[in-house]
C-alpha cells in the first residue's frame, strides 16, 4: 500500500473506531459494564477486516450481474445468511423504495402545478 | 458510521477501479457495519455478564468472535 493510501486508510479506521467507542459506551451505560480500550480496539479491527470481505462479496456479486456499480441487491445477498439479518436489511430497502416513491410524487405533484400556473398566465 | 466513511472503506477494498456502490446500497453497508458493531458489542457484553465480570474484556470477544463472524460468511 502507497503512503497515501496507507493515510486514508488509518484515517478511515479512525472514523470506524470512533463509532464503535460510542456504541460501546452507550451499551456500557445501558447495562453497567464498561468495554476495555482492548475489546473496543478488537471491535474495529474486526469491522474493518468484515468491510473487506464484504467489499470482495460485493464486487462479485456485481459482477455476475454484469453490473460494475453495487446495488442494494447485492446486499441482500450479502446478509442472506442469516434471517433476522436478511428481513431487516429487507425492510430497509422498502424504506428507502418508498422514501424514494414519495420524493418522485412530490416533485410530480410539483411540476403539474407549475404547469397548471403557465396554463393561466 | 456515516455513509461516506463506508463507502470510502468498501471502495478501498475493491479489486477493480471501475466498481462503484450505488447510494442505496452504501446507505444498507453503513446500516449492516452499524449492526456488526453492535452485535459484536453487544455478545461480548453477555459474555461478560455470563461470566460475571464488571468489565468487558477481551477474552470476552474472543470467545464470541467465531460465531460472530461466521454467522456473516466470514
Amino acid at each position: 500500500m502507497s503512503v497515501d493510501k496507507e493515510e486514508t486508510h488509518q484515517r478511515l479506521k479512525a472514523a470506524v473506531h470512533y463509532t464503535v467507542s460510542r456504541i460501546c459506551q452507550k451499551l456500557g451505560e445501558d447495562y453497567r459494564r464498561e468495554f476495555s480500550r482492548q475489546v473496543m480496539a478488537a471491535i474495529t479491527e474486526t469491522a474493518v477486516r468484515q468491510c473487506d470481505i464484504f467489499s470482495k462479496d460485493l464486487e462479485a456479486f456485481a459482477r455476475h450481474a454484469k453490473r460494475s456499480t453495487v446495488s442494494p441487491e447485492d446486499v441482500k445477498l450479502v446478509a442472506r445468511r442469516s434471517t433476522a439479518l436478511s428481513n431487516y436489511i429487507q425492510s430497509k430497502i422498502e424504506e428507502l423504495n418508498q422514501e424514494q416513491s414519495l420524493k418522485k410524487k412530490s416533485t410530480g405533484k410539483r411540476r403539474s402545478r407549475d404547469a397548471d400556473e403557465d396554463n393561466r398566465e | 458510521m456515516s455513509k461516506d466513511t463506508v463507502s470510502k472503506l468498501l471502495a478501498s477494498f475493491f479489486k477493480e477501479d471501475k466498481t462503484r456502490l450505488s447510494g442505496d446500497a452504501a446507505t444498507l453497508m453503513a446500516e449492516m457495519l452499524r449492526i456488526f458493531v453492535r452485535e459484536a458489542a453487544v455478545r461480548a457484553q453477555k459474555q461478560a455478564e455470563a461470566e460475571d465480570c464488571d468489565q468487558v474484556d477481551i477474552e470476552h470477544f474472543e470467545k464470541i468472535l467465531p460465531q460472530l463472524v461466521g454467522a456473516t460468511g466470514g
